[in-house]
């Protein structure tokens, strides 16, 4: 491998050490892309416009790295267009769309643990689905799927309050409820169109020089999706079974 | 009628729903919130702060327009602002628990209206561009912009709020994200600049040596492996993909194979999201919600993941080859 290839590289390296060390993103991402298109040999400007006049900054035929990033930047602006959908969200939840949504919650959920994990993970798929882009953790699961699994579980065990449960089952209902938003965003989100992940692909693929449709992209998501709750399914059913048997045996 | 007032009819939909004009609006709200920031004493970055949204809301307005160069020194200048620390959150006047309640006790069910909105509309926009043979992509983006404005509307009909609080409430969640907002454009960005500099050419010689480029499962592997440990380290699967689709997944298995690439793609950025599952470095999605849940372990969320994520990686790897065998 040649010297100049190694320095290439160096650009991966970059993001990765600069993601595992928790650097400023956005810095460590331009970074990256300067050091990698420097390493390769690019100018920093393209010919043609008001730095000809200064030397080593351009090469005459070549993009610039500078003009690579703008271009790049304003071509995938589509990226960033969910910021238009943020101010009729945002008033939305000032006048209770989370406590709304809750309310939809409590009715469709299940009387044990699991099937209230499978109810709040389709819940995220169906997010997902429409396209809306939330944070889970602290607005649904802190407040209201881990204080309903516990109450399902006391019900199981025949406790009367939360202090009665085995700690260790607390403790796993905690990380069951954290995992159910996970499964249900990661693999629910990319059922939209307007979602980040399919738009990443969307463009990256399309810098590549892929002409590509997000609807194929979407399409293609659907059996991953589907495998997703499938098997999420098996495990909180497997956490049901778990708990029935321990709560018949003695402790 | 003349002639050119007919051309200039003919093209008027064409300048309204174009994707410049959705950037456009899209704009003017970064422009609203930037305004905002700057006149919000609570924040101790307003000035950092303000200039990143206004620059950031420039790009949007006159990105189609303004010499590439110019962009990216902009571009440059935002990352500086976040470098330094110039983007903070402020005070938005929120509500509290109390008030939403109530809220939600009147309104019921008719506060969704607002939100489902932007999705019909996101279809509605798509389904007309594809009746009319006009690209699909562009519709349903130029269909999220203008959602986005009718659930404003919408929204604001429906609470009879001020709009000072819409944009506020805006701002709110906009901050609330922060610079990070702009980190998928960025990554898409770098993307390019790989590409430029060839660097897939270059990972992609480089698993040339090891795994003979006829066996279609190795290559499969390579490229689902490696994504899955590049999202570990990064703990972001978003920064992972372009690495791996430059360098892996078009050179090795959609060229030479002839893969369809949408169906490849996405199946490579979910085995990342299964990464995702198994990292203490995706902070966000493992370790803040057990310290938000008190958790003894602050690793229990990934613990109880691991068999989930080992298995339905497994199953990416199995589903990736039988798709390119099949189709």
């Amino acid at each position: 491998m040649h010297l100049q290839d190694l320095f290439k590289l160096s650009g991966i390296a970059i993001v990765v050490i600069g993601f595992a060390f928790r650097l400023r993103t956005t810095l460590v991402v331009v970074v990256a892309g300067l050091v990698t298109g420097l390493a390769a040999g690019l100018p920093l400007f393209s010919t043609g416009g008001l730095f000809d006049a200064i030397p080593f900054l351009t090469k005459p035929g070549q993009e610039g790295i500078i003009d690579m990033l703008g271009r790049a930047f304003a071509d995938n602006r589509l990226m960033t267009l969910f910021i238009i959908t943020l101010p009729a969200i945002g008033l939305a939840e000032r006048y209770g769309l989370q406590e709304q949504s809750a309310v939809v919650i409590r009715k469709l959920a299940a009387a044990t643990v699991g099937r209230l994990q499978v109810v709040y993970q389709l819940f995220r798929v169906l997010t997902g689905i429409l396209g809306v882009r939330l944070n889970g953790h602290p607005s649904f699961v802190r407040p209201l799927i881990f204080p309903m699994s516990v109450g399902a579980a006391e019900g199981i065990f025949h406790a009367s309050s939360a202090e009665d449960l085995p700690e260790d089952v607390v403790e796993e209902i905690k990380a069951a409820t954290a995992a159910s938003e996970n499964y249900g965003n990661f693999y629910g989100q990319n059922l939209s169109v307007v979602q980040a992940g399919i738009l990443l692909v969307f463009t990256v693929m399309s810098g590549l020089g892929y002409a590509i449709s997000i609807f194929s992209l979407v399409m293609f998501a659907i059996p991953i999706a589907s495998i997703s709750i499938i098997l999420a399914a098996i495990q909180f059913w497997l956490l049901d079974r778990k708990y029935r048997r321990k709560a018949t045996t003695p402790r | 009628m003349t002639p050119f007032t007919g051309i200039l009819l003919a093209s008027l939909p064409d300048i309204f729903f174009s994707l410049d004009s959705v950037y456009v609006l899209t704009g003017l709200v970064l422009w609203v919130f930037a305004a905002m920031t700057f006149q919000d004493r609570d924040n101790k970055r307003r000035f950092g702060s303000g200039t990143f949204w206004l620059i950031l809301g420039a790009i949007f307005v006159f990105g189609s327009k303004m010499p590439h160069w110019m962009t990216g020194l902009l571009v440059l200048a935002m990352v500086v602002i976040d470098g330094t620390g110039g983007v903070a959150r402020g005070l938005y006047n929120e509500s509290t628990k109390a008030e939403q309640e109530s809220h939600a006790r009147r309104l019921g069910h008719r506060i969704f209206i607002p939100v489902l909105l932007i999705p019909i509309v996101t279809i509605i926009f798509a389904s007309v561009f594809r009746l009319l043979k006009l690209d699909v992509n562009r519709g349903a983006l130029v269909g999220l912009g203008f959602g986005g404005v009718c659930a404003m509307a919408c929204c604001l009909w429906i609470t009879r709020d001020k709009i000072s609080v819409l944009m506020e409430e805006g701002r709110r969640l906009n901050d609330a994200m922060g610079a990070v907002n702009i980190l998928p454009q960025l990554l898409a960005s770098l993307g390019v600049i790989f590409t430029a500099a060839k660097v897939g050419d270059l990972i992609a010689s480089g698993i040339y040596h090891i795994i003979p480029a006829d066996n279609l499962f190795l290559l499969v592997l390579a490229n689902c492996l490696g994504m899955a440990l590049f999202t570990i380290v990064m703990g972001n699967s978003f920064a992972a993909f372009p690495v791996i689709a430059t360098g892996v997944l078009a050179p090795l298995i959609i060229q030479p194979f002839g893969v369809r690439p949408e169906m490849v793609a996405i199946i490579t950025l979910t085995a990342g999201s299964s990464g995702t599952l198994m990292t203490p470095m995706a902070a966000n999605f493992n370790i803040v919600p057990a310290v938000l849940l008190n958790m003894k372990n602050q690793y229990g969320v990934i613990r109880f993941q691991l068999p989930f994520a080992l298995t339905i990686w497994s199953l990416h790897v199995i589903l990736m080859w039988a798709m390119i065998k099949l189709f």
